[in-house]
């Protein structure tokens, strides 16, 4: 018999449903594989001995899901893999956790992620680098990297990420499996410890988009906790797992396939093209004239956000605290041995943008752009039903190649920042390798509220290729 | 003063009478121990996000529309960031460009118009108890609605500043928005102060005064602050932008901060709220609510019912009590035995009651006939009494009290007359004391009288008796 752990979530479920497999077992299984040779990745930041209670019913229950370490389960450790949060319990439930357990999904444990989702490789966490399952010496993409390296690696059949930049489509990509961040207001961000406000939305990362159409049935809808979360009505998802949907429209934004992109992800982008048209998709070419502001615009408002977001974090009431010799000096102390870096670098550029003076010219002017951005989308889907694009310029990089180069990092973003800005869905699915056997990724865009087309696309195109069903060696041992 | 203009504007922060806090479900009352009535989303923790009360809401556009302000349309909150540790997100939900209403203004008893700058809604943050080597941080009161309303640089003395405050209370107690109690912190005000050279228009540099804890005390200080500011200018001294502490038992001011040490808020557009737009059927909801202003209402207490000030002023202080009052008065149109009634005996019942006013059963329809019967002698005043302590607590009607515990006022003369026999017989020292010309000695004999016929008897027919008995006895 093949290994269990290969299976989808659905397909266990499956199996636990006909009695073929034991949950609990199950569960034991996955738990042994992330503490033995998982442990390489260092894609966890805990493993759960036992399940977090569930209780409710639903088609996926049973099977074992990984949360992004920045995501509160009441009673259990949460750190945003940051030292100032190092020993901070979560006294609640997020609404998504809830919402897992009431649908009877095991949560196995936390995994790893760059400071306050703050980077694109998963090297700036407190708990050291995740490596990528495809190349140990690479990173796996980021902020979402440990959960992205942990589905690719079958640690766990799939898992939670957050998404503010392309923190999970990008780790998707690079780990070669479906990430999907869900339009801005469809999953509640109650309990999602924030970065940039406007901006992040929790999103599934699994194996395909069956998983992944039957996580969103879970996970969105409204909340009352989150006056953000909007109050409209959720589609049953798996109804797009179908023939690809008759005369479907997709655009190809033509500043996404300028300088920068590398050759081995054009090649396999222009392949995804052609298995869409031999299915008789149309493909239309569209602009969307304001991306190359896109970077510049999500670092403003970004970083704005988030320098106020933290201020929470001050050594007063949970987390470190460094004693000072007054309050000031307790603050200072707190925050200067608890923020990595990368956190640092972004207080310090919301700050700047925020302070009058600098408001109009830098926080004020990126509220105009990112409307301009939005209308850009607003424009291109008057014409077109979907919007198809790479997910990251490259395959993943060389751990260490970067982190001394935020520009560059930051560029690795390009392509999934304006869905953020623009608070539209967005999904990343593999779609082939490059010479060095790393994964590829394209990324899908759709209208607000509209993921069942990215899901009926993305299944559509699962239906006939199979790099989703590729693992990397470690995934075997 | 001679050379110079005073000009003040306040900054108010009320409480609103609301039952939940203003971005979470924690209850507003407060009493209770430290740190036990918070959660989650009012102590920032990790992840958690604000929802806005709409209870707050409504109270808001009740304010604007009472102080005569243009709503605005569209409304959002902004966060004020600045470090402290009872403000446990490290930044307040408040409104800065877009604030609830503005531009509108308040009427002064002296009939002088005060603008207002602008109402607007935000939370209020905890307390901090500091102790010698420690401080402690109170979050019951994180999250509290408050509404700041600023007032426009047109009062132009300490004593105007008052009235301000005064009319200000009123109103705001009128229309069942805020307790408006300063001692106990449901309203904080905040003055700026400066002064010009007579005929001047440009504004002088203007002073923050802080840490007021009661109107007189804002009167004292802007005094304070107005003399001191004076006696600079007078000897060729610059006054500095910033922020002064009135100490009330010294009775002057001191530096708090200097403009280089004020903070910058980086205010920016809470993104965890939504913008949105006060529905015309709120406002339309909330009219109603304001009603006439306190001022008028307290005119026409004055003028149509011919009440004192001292009477008016307490009776529109509370809209309870003005709305009881008017109702009774159509019961019963002797406003100011109404007036009397309700002021002593009725809130003296009150007040022994948990609930205070509201724990009052009685309808004005039913306490207008016991100041009624009082009136026409069918009870004297003990009795009348009696029957407001039974009926503040049931709302039976006096007739069925009065019969039920046998209160009627015995007006019956020979009934009196033989009491006021006995009376005169066993008290033979006091009848020679009043005979020698101690006048006071005969309402001892009517308390006797009293005593014996179980408070029924009508007091003055008992005195005209026992005068006439004893007076005649000597003829």
């Amino acid at each position: 018999m093949s290994n269990i752990t290969h299976l989808s979530g659905l397909a266990l479920a499956e199996k636990i449903k006909a009695g073929a497999a034991d949950a609990a077992q199950l569960f034991n299984t996955f738990r042994d594989k992330i503490k033995g040779k998982g442990k390489e990745l260092n894609s966890f930041v805990e493993v759960y001995d036992t399940p977090v209670a569930a209780k409710g019913n639903s088609v996926l229950s049973g099977v074992p899901i990984a949360i992004k370490d920045n995501i509160c389960i009441k009673g259990k450790r949460i750190t945003c893999a940051s030292k100032i949060l190092n020993t901070h319990t979560a006294v609640y439930d997020a609404t998504v956790i809830e919402r897992l357990k009431n649908a009877g999904l095991r949560i196995i444990g936390t995994c790893n992620m760059d400071e306050f989702a703050f980077g694109s490789s998963t090297e700036n966490s407190c708990y050291g680098r995740v490596k990528n399952p495809w190349d140990l010496t690479r990173i796996p993409g980021g902020s979402s990297g440990g959960s992205a390296a942990a589905v690719a690696a079958r640690l766990v059949p799939f898992a939670l990420g957050s998404d503010t930049g392309g923190s999970i489509r990008q780790p998707a990509a690079l780990c070669g499996v479906v990430g999907m961040k869900p339009t801005y207001g469809r999953v509640s961000r109650f309990g999602l410890i924030a970065f940039g406000s406007s901006l992040d939305q929790i999103g599934p990362i699994t194996t395909d988009m069956a998983d992944c159409a039957q996580l969103l049935n879970i996970l969105c809808g409204e909340d009352k906790h989150d006056s953000t979360c909007a109050a409209i009505a959720v589609p049953d998802f798996t109804q797009g797992l179908s023939e690809l949907k008759p005369g479907v429209r997709i655009g190809i934004p033509k500043e996404y396939f300028a300088v920068g992109l590398n050759v081995e992800v054009k090649a396999s982008i222009d392949e995804v093209l052609n298995v869409f048209k031999s299915k008789g998709a149309k493909i239309v070419e569209v602009t969307l004239p304001h991306t190359e502001y896109a970077v510049a615009t999500y670092y403003i408002i970004g970083a704005s956000e988030a320098s106020s977001n933290l201020q929470r974090f001050d050594g007063v009431r949970y987390g470190l605290r460094v004693k000072g010799d007054n309050l000031i000096d307790t603050y200072a102390k707190t925050r200067g041995e608890g923020f990595g870096a990368e956190a640092k670098r972004r207080i310090f550029l919301g700050t700047y943008s925020l302070s009058s003076g600098y408001y109009d010219a830098y926080f004020v002017r990126a509220l105009k752009v990112r409307r301009l951005i939005k209308e850009d989308f607003d424009k291109a889907f008057k014409t077109v039903d979907v919007i198809l694009t790479p997910t990251s310029p490259t395959a993943a990089f060389k751990a260490g190649e970067k982190i001394s180069d935020p520009l560059s990092m930051y560029l690795s973003d390009i392509y999934t920042i304006s869905a953020n800005l623009a608070g539209v869905p967005a999904v990343s699915i593999p779609c082939g390798f490059n010479k060095e056997n790393l994964p590829i990724g394209f990324q899908l865009i759709g209208k607000a509220f509209d993921e069942m087309t990215l899901i009926n696309l993305g299944f559509a195109y699962q239906n006939v290729t199979d790099f989703h069903q590729k693992m990397p060696k470690i995934a075997y041992e | 003063m001679n050379d110079y203009d005073i000009v003040i504007g306040l900054e108010v922060h009320c409480q609103l009478k609301t039952a939940s806090k203003i971005f979470c479900g924690c209850s507003t009352a407060f009493e209770n121990p430290a740190n036990s009535n918070i959660c989650p989303v009012c102590a920032g923790y990790p992840g958690v996000l604000p929802v806005f009360n709409a209870k707050a809401l409504s109270l808001g556009v009740r304010t604007s529309l009472a102080l005569n302000c243009k709503i605005n349309e569209k409304i959002y909150f902004e966060r004020k960031n600045y470090f402290y540790p009872d403000l446990p997100k490290n930044y307040q939900i408040s409104q800065f460009k877009q604030p609830l209403g503005e531009k509108g203004f308040i009427e002064l008893l002296s009939g002088r118009k005060i603008g207002i700058t602008r109402v607007h809604l935000e939370e209020d943050a905890g307390k901090s108890i500091h102790k010698e080597n420690y401080s402690l941080v109170d979050l019951n009161r994180t999250g509290t609605p408050l509404m700041e309303i600023v007032s426009e640089p047109d009062m132009v003395s300490p004593q105007e500043a008052y009235e301000y405050l005064t009319a200000l209370k009123m109103l705001l107690r009128y229309i069942g928005v805020s307790d408006c109690d300063m001692e106990k912190g449901s309203l904080r005000c905040d003055a700026n102060i400066s002064l010009k050279k007579k005929g001047e228009t440009k504004l002088g540099t203007k002073v923050e005064l802080k840490n007021m804890n009661s109107f007189k005390g804002v009167r004292d200080g802007l005094n304070f602050e107005a003399f001191r500011q004076e006696k600079v200018l007078n000897s060729n001294e610059k006054i500095f932008q910033e922020t002064r502490l009135w100490d009330d038992v010294g009775g002057k001011t001191v530096v708090m901060r200097t403009k280089e040490e004020s903070h910058d808020y980086r205010y920016f557009p809470e993104p965890d709220l939504l913008d949105f737009s006060i529905p015309l059927s709120l406002i339309g909801q909330e009219k109603p609510k304001v009603g006439e202003s306190p001022l008028k209402c307290r005119a026409r207490f004055l003028s149509v019912y011919g009440l004192g000030e001292k009477d008016a002023d307490t009776l529109v202080g509370e809209p309870a009590f003005a709305e009881f009052f008017e109702a009774a008065c159509k019961y019963f149109n002797d406003p100011k035995k109404i007036a009397g009634w309700f002021l002593g005996p009725l809130l003296e019942q009150a007040n022994t009651l948990t609930d205070k006013f509201d724990g009052i059963k009685i309808t004005p329809e039913n306490f207008a006939q016991v100041v009624k019967y009082f009136s026409e002698g069918k009870l004297n005043n003990l009795a009348a009494k009696k029957v407001l302590a039974f009926a503040a607590a049931t709302n039976d009607s006096a007739d069925k009290i009065i019969e039920r515990e046998g209160l009627t006022q015995v007006s019956d003369e020979s009934a009196i007359e033989a009491l006021a026999k006995e009376a005169i017989a066993e008290n033979v020292k006091v009848v020679e004391e009043y005979k020698g010309g101690k006048q006071q000695a005969i309402m001892f004999l009517v308390g006797q009288v009293m005593k014996k016929s179980k408070g029924k008897a009508n007091p003055q027919m008992a005195r005209g008796l026992l005068e006439e008995i004893i007076n005649g006895g000597n003829k």
